[in-house]
């Protein structure tokens, strides 16, 4: 009980952290952006737009990650973990911020046109988008967990590294679980497998990252 | 209980800082580190509070939350002081209020400004308040009398005598603060290892002002007895204990230096 409050405490911490920061701003507004441009005009029945959308919460997803991860300064980051009682709390509740964030960019997504469009939303179809987005922001979010601190110390080979992927991964409709996750909502599939594995690969992402953090300083 | 070092070793990359160190954390003897920069002190507390990993060796009983000061001041808080320490607290796991300590530390910048907007000395209390004021076990300060003004700096010695027989306590200190601390076991770092400073508070010790040919770090290597070393411009001053004075200036004469002064000093402060 207490391992699981003091986590979530550590979770108060960063959440209000980012907030002052301001960071988080840049990946909000770029893909509220994305959204505007998107579903803005007469952008035709569900399934179809929505392809582009949860391409886009993929990599803003991922920014968000890594304006999470790497919100404290170093110097602060050593005196959370040694409060915390070690570094799992501090990842723990890195890894639940940033998939929190993530997972609000994929609702907005999925929200904002069934709310504005003309076009009909059944709930098959909601369902459908809602995982389509889950997978990619949940992909998103290992991706920016992996790129940012403690695994990767400077945001310029962050960007490098992140945009290198998300260019790669995002353009192959075979891959899971961003290209197979867009190819089954477009198809009319639910993209179950791929919202799981989305969720998987961000706990994956937590591990690598939980590993190297206090290996680094 | 206590908090156990036992081999522990630190590299980054190929340097090796730490080459072994067992060392006991205990309620009651408060241990001291001293010694010149980049000896390995902060590696040492970093390690013993949890914020970095031995490269082998173990740290065993260590609490579930350590009161943590780190020797540089984090560049970037944004959040207001008094969030700040309410934030700290939650994640200690205590229902302490950490800001009963600030008035005690002399505390006078505003509460509700963002810690990075405060001075230097107003943060330095804020992180002693967050590592004192959470009822952690285990408390690690890299030089914390740093910043502090007189009356904030005696302060501070109360609240550490007091903190030092309820909780464990290792210190990094230049000051020769801590080691006035009661029972406390005071240590220098060498070569990576864990050396006995053995100097008693109120031992008397003999001042040499040097001019040197050479590499004065070279230097301090071969000169006998060196408890402190202060490089000044064209001169280097080492502080020695009495009895090895007249050894220390037969080895730097014969390593071609010029004694330009010698003098007494009594028990540091």
């Amino acid at each position: 009980m207490t391992v699981l409050a003091r986590t979530l405490a550590v979770a108060r911490y960063l959440t209000a952290d980012v907030a002052r920061s301001q960071r988080f701003l840049l990946p909000l507004l770029a893909h509220g952006a994305v959204l505007a441009v998107l579903f803005g005009g007469d952008p035709g029945p569900p399934p179809g737009p929505w392809a582009a959308s949860a391409l886009a919460v993929y990599p803003a997803a991922a920014w968000l990650a890594v304006v999470v991860a790497n919100t404290e300064a170093a110097e602060q980051r050593a005196v959370t973990i040694a409060s915390a009682g070690g570094p799992s709390r501090v990842t723990a509740a890195t890894l639940l911020v940033a998939l929190v964030g993530g997972l609000v960019l994929a609702a907005l997504s999925v929200l904002v046109p069934a709310l504005v469009s003309r076009y009909p939303y059944p709930p098959p179809v909601l369902l459908a988008g809602a995982l389509a987005h889950v997978a990619c922001a949940a992909t998103g979010t290992a991706l920016g967990l992996l790129v940012a601190r403690p695994v990767v110390a400077r945001i310029g080979w962050s960007f490098c590294i992140g945009v290198a992927v998300v260019m790669v991964t995002a353009v192959q409709p075979w891959l899971p679980p961003v290209g197979s996750a867009v190819e089954a909502l477009v198809s009319g599939g639910l993209p179950l497998v791929e919202a799981a594995l989305g969720v998987g690969l961000v706990v994956a992402a937590g591990l690598v990252s939980w590993a190297r953090e206090i290996r680094t300083t | 209980m206590g908090v156990r070092l036992a081999g522990v070793r630190k590299s980054y990359r190929r340097r090796e800082v730490l080459a072994g160190i067992d060392l006991e954390l205990a309620p009651g003897r408060p241990v001291v580190v001293v010694g010149g920069n980049g000896t390995g002190k902060s590696t040492l507390l970093r390690v013993a509070a949890g914020a970095s990993a031995a490269t082998a060796g173990s740290v065993t009983g260590r609490p579930g939350a350590v009161g943590f000061v780190p020797g540089r001041v984090p560049a970037s808080t944004r959040m207001p002081a008094r969030a700040y320490l309410w934030h700290m607290a939650a994640v200690h796991g205590t229902r302490h209020d950490p800001t009963a300590l600030l008035d005690d530390l002399g505390f006078s910048g505003d509460l509700d400004a963002p810690v990075a907007r405060l001075s230097t000395g107003n943060v330095q209390k804020i992180l002693l308040a967050q590592a004192l004021g959470c009822g952690a076990g285990l408390v690690v300060l890299d030089e914390p009398w740093s910043g502090l003004d007189a009356a904030a700096a005696a302060a501070l010695d109360r609240l550490l005598v007091e903190a030092a027989s309820t909780t464990a306590l290792l210190v990094a200190d230049h000051t020769g603060r801590a080691a006035a601390l009661p029972g406390a076991a005071v240590f220098r770092i060498v070569a990576g290892v864990l050396a006995e400073a053995v100097d008693l508070p109120g031992a008397v010790h003999t001042v040499v002002e040097l001019r040197c040919p050479g590499d004065p770090a070279e230097l301090l290597r071969v000169l006998p007895g060196v408890r402190e070393s202060w490089l000044g411009a064209g001169s280097l001053t080492v502080r020695v204990p009495v009895e090895r004075g007249d050894g220390l200036l037969a080895a730097a004469l014969a390593r071609g230096c010029s004694v330009l002064a010698v003098r007494r000093d009594g028990a540091r402060p």
